[in-house]
């Protein structure tokens, strides 16, 4: 094909979205798209400055790199710490660092349905974008705005009752925690339980009745087939915090698992991309071309045999008929299966709050520098995470590699955006709700790109197509 | 010893002579911000935090190591020290690379206090975000020379309260460095006992113990005080 009959279209920047991105989708000359591709342009150099420190301050540094997953960074490094010192954490430490996770995860979930998402399943995709956010929201469906709001307060509140703090945790250290739950604070966030049972089961009830309205769209929307990456329990259960990967392919099979994440490097390669400044990963016995895998919410059902509580197995069982035994590919099942996660949230929040234990002063082993390697992983909102810490014999670190799970899921976004760009844009003719559905697509993963800034709604949007000599074309402007 | 008269804003107080200043403003509850001053030890008079304005001196003299004097008429907080202080403060971070969210001492930390206490909401000088060393040769403590305000409260500590002069200082200017016996790894010194008191004297996150990490610190500089008051009783 001619390349100089080729047009680009810019959809940046990317609303509602943590982190700033850039979309171009590139145009024949008939005016059908060609390809898509999904900019990622932040670099924070994390692995770079944390070099020459000691490996006891990754758990303080790493959780800076996220807003929204800082406890995820938190306990993949702790872990990874634990690994050098060759110590484990203490039994009601690993009770306070689930709490923890919870806590993150429900805040992130919330965040990323009711005030992010819900406004497209609620307002509409084609309503008027100055007014499709959580203030619109709020507008027509107070109720559903303010019960969203409280669920990530809730998930909030778990974090500070433990640590003192709503974000960017401190508390989480190598060998346990560093703060005693209190009896006071435990029943404190034992009565929000029910509230936040109750606000799940709205937020499933919203999308499941979304489905049924849109089937169409949800059942063609990015389909296309990848393998998943997730962590699982003993017996295969859907797992965030501590547990071994398992990664199936297309068709449900199941090509490794019980794999202890610190073998991570025999299984996941990268490639750098001009691109990009994320790093591509791949399942590696596959290659490049065919180990597109992905990982987050949609994955750990995916690769999940079971979930461990009763409600949310109910929810587990309905996802799992949808896929009629192989795995659910329609990324729009993401919203979904994040949900059924932030239903066993709650009920396992519940379980830990009712363990006699959880109040257990004996919070913190202490360890040493031991060994010069440590690998941690956590299943942070977006998926699963690892650190790796090379160290030298006084603990200073030589190395570090950290794989995120927004990275491990940049192949198969640019994958779907170019389905979705290739179904719903035709031309160089911009119609709000077209490109707008790209955006979604993008938003499904819920990415975090350098996750500082969350741009609600009416962010400014700008468009430009160009192009094969890089000329615009036509620019839009979106207030 | 004999009593004066000097006048503290616009106070009259009646003292012993041969005291700083800084001892009779502490001693009748009038605030002078410190940094290198440190119960227990010498004063050196290196951090400038502590100017007072003198009248019939023309320049800031520091509280901590100017002796008061009969009738001697001291201001402690006036607009042109408040501005003094503000500047000495934003110096000091501007020098080294102060990252308090990810640092050790976060919310235990003298100097990130000071910041709060004459209101930095910015620092209006260039940093100079040098390349600087972070020492983790000792079994059980790391220098961090990033933050390191060179206040050499380490350094006093080690000679006049330990006896084992591992701590000295090189260079000058903006080089200037903490260095441990003779410019060679902590972790290689035949001079230090290991006894941390340097640990507790550092009023940052520079001189740290390994096995915490943040939120876990837990300096105590009045220790220094405590155990030279001992040692003086005979104790
Ligand atoms: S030493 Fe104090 S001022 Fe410097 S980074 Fe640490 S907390 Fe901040
Ligand atoms: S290491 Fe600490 S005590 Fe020593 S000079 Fe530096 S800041 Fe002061
Ligand atoms: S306290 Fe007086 S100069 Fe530092």
């Amino acid at each position: 094909m001619d390349s100089s009959n080729k047009k680009t279209i810019y959809i940046s920047p990317v609303t509602r979205i943590e982190g700033h991105a850039k979309i171009s989708i590139q145009l024949d000359e008939n005016g059908e798209v060609y390809d898509a591709l999904f900019h990622v342009n932040e670099f924070r150099g994390f692995e770079k400055f944390c070099q020459d420190r000691m490996y006891t301050e990754m758990p303080t540094i790493t959780p800076r790199i996220c807003g929204i997953c800082p406890t995820s960074h938190s306990l993949a490094s702790v872990k990874a710490c634990e690994m050098i010192q060759g110590i484990q954490p203490t039994y009601t430490a690993n009770l306070l660092r689930r709490l923890m996770h919870i806590s993150q995860n429900l805040s992130s979930h919330a965040l990323s349905f009711f005030h992010l998402s819900s406004p497209d399943f609620l307002l509409g995709y084609d309503s008027d974008p100055a007014k499709r956010n959580i203030l619109g929201i709020a507008q027509e469906f107070p109720d559903i705005a303010l019960r969203g709001i409280r669920l990530r307060k809730f998930g909030q509140e778990i974090s500070e009752r433990i640590t003192g703090k709503k974000i960017h945790i401190m508390g989480i250290v190598p060998g346990g925690m560093a703060f005693p739950l209190t009896e006071e604070n435990r029943k404190y966030l034992l009565e929000y339980i029910p509230e936040a049972i109750a606000t799940v089961q709205l937020g499933i009830n919203m999308i499941k009745s979304f489905h049924e309205k849109n089937k169409e769209m949800v059942e063609s929307f990015a389909t296309s087939p990848t393998l998943y990456l997730g962590t699982v329990g003993p017996d295969g259960g859907h797992e965030l915090y501590d547990g071994k990967l398992r990664f199936i392919n297309e068709e449900g099979i199941i090509l490794q698992d019980q794999i202890d994440p610190s073998r991570y490097l025999e299984f996941i390669a990268e490639r750098s991309v001009s691109w990009s400044y994320l790093k591509y990963p791949y399942y590696k016995p596959y290659g490049f071309e065919k180990g597109v895998y992905r990982v987050g919410p949609l994955a750990r059902l995916n690769v999940a045999t079971r979930m461990k509580t009763p409600l949310a197995q109910k929810e587990f069982e309905e996802f799992k008929k949808i896929g009629g035994g192989k795995p659910v590919h329609g990324t729009f099942y993401y919203h979904y299966t994040r949900l059924i996660e932030a239903l066993g949230d709650v009920e396992i929040a519940e379980q830990i709050l009712n363990d006699s234990e959880v109040t257990s002063s004996h919070i913190q082993h202490h360890g040493r520098w031991n060994y010069a390697e440590g690998i941690g992983s956590s299943e942070a909102p977006r998926g699963t995470l690892f650190h790796h810490y090379k160290t030298d014999e006084t603990g200073k670190l030589v190395n570090v590699n950290l794989l995120i799970a927004t990275g491990q899921n940049n192949p198969s976004m640019n994958r779907s955006v170019l389905e979705v760009a290739k179904q719903y844009v035709k031309g160089s003719n911009i119609e709000e709700g077209m490109l707008n559905r790209v955006e979604s697509t993008i938003r499904c993963y819920d990415p975090c790109l350098s996750c500082s800034t969350h741009a609600i709604g009416n962010m400014p949007m700008e468009i430009e197509i160009f192009d094969s000599k890089g000329k615009t074309v036509k620019r839009v402007v979106r207030n | 010893m004999q009593n004066i008269t000097i006048y503290i804003d616009d106070k009259k107080l009646e003292v012993e002579s041969g005291k700083t200043i800084l001892e009779v403003c502490r001693n009748n509850n009038i605030e002078i911000l410190t940094m290198c001053h440190l119960e227990g030890v010498l004063d050196v008079g290196a951090c400038r935090l502590c100017l007072v304005e003198i009248e019939g001196v023309n320049k800031l003299l520091s509280a901590c190591t100017t002796k008061v004097a009969a009738n001697m008429v001291i201001r402690t907080s006036t607009e042109r020290i408040k501005r003094y202080q503000r500047i000495t403060t934003e110096l000091l971070f501007a020098e080294r690379n102060h990252m308090c969210s990810v640092c050790v001492a976060n919310g235990k930390c003298e100097l990130q206090n000071l910041g709060y206490k004459v209101e930095m909401d910015s620092i209006r000088y260039p940093r100079l975000f040098p390349q600087c060393e972070v020492d983790t040769s000792h079994s059980w403590y790391v220098l961090d020379h990033n933050r390191c305000i060179m206040c050499t409260r380490c350094v006093r500590v080690c000679s006049e309260v330990e006896g084992a002069f591992n701590w000295s200082v090189k260079n000058r200017g903006y080089q200037v460095r903490i260095i441990s016996d003779f410019n060679t790894p902590w972790g290689e010194s035949t001079t230090c006992t290991s006894c941390g008191k340097c640990l507790h004297a550092c009023p940052t996150g520079a001189l740290w113990p390994k096995a915490i990490v943040q939120g876990q610190l837990d300096k105590k500089p009045e220790i220094i005080e405590e155990l030279m008051a001992k040692r003086k009783m005979g104790l």
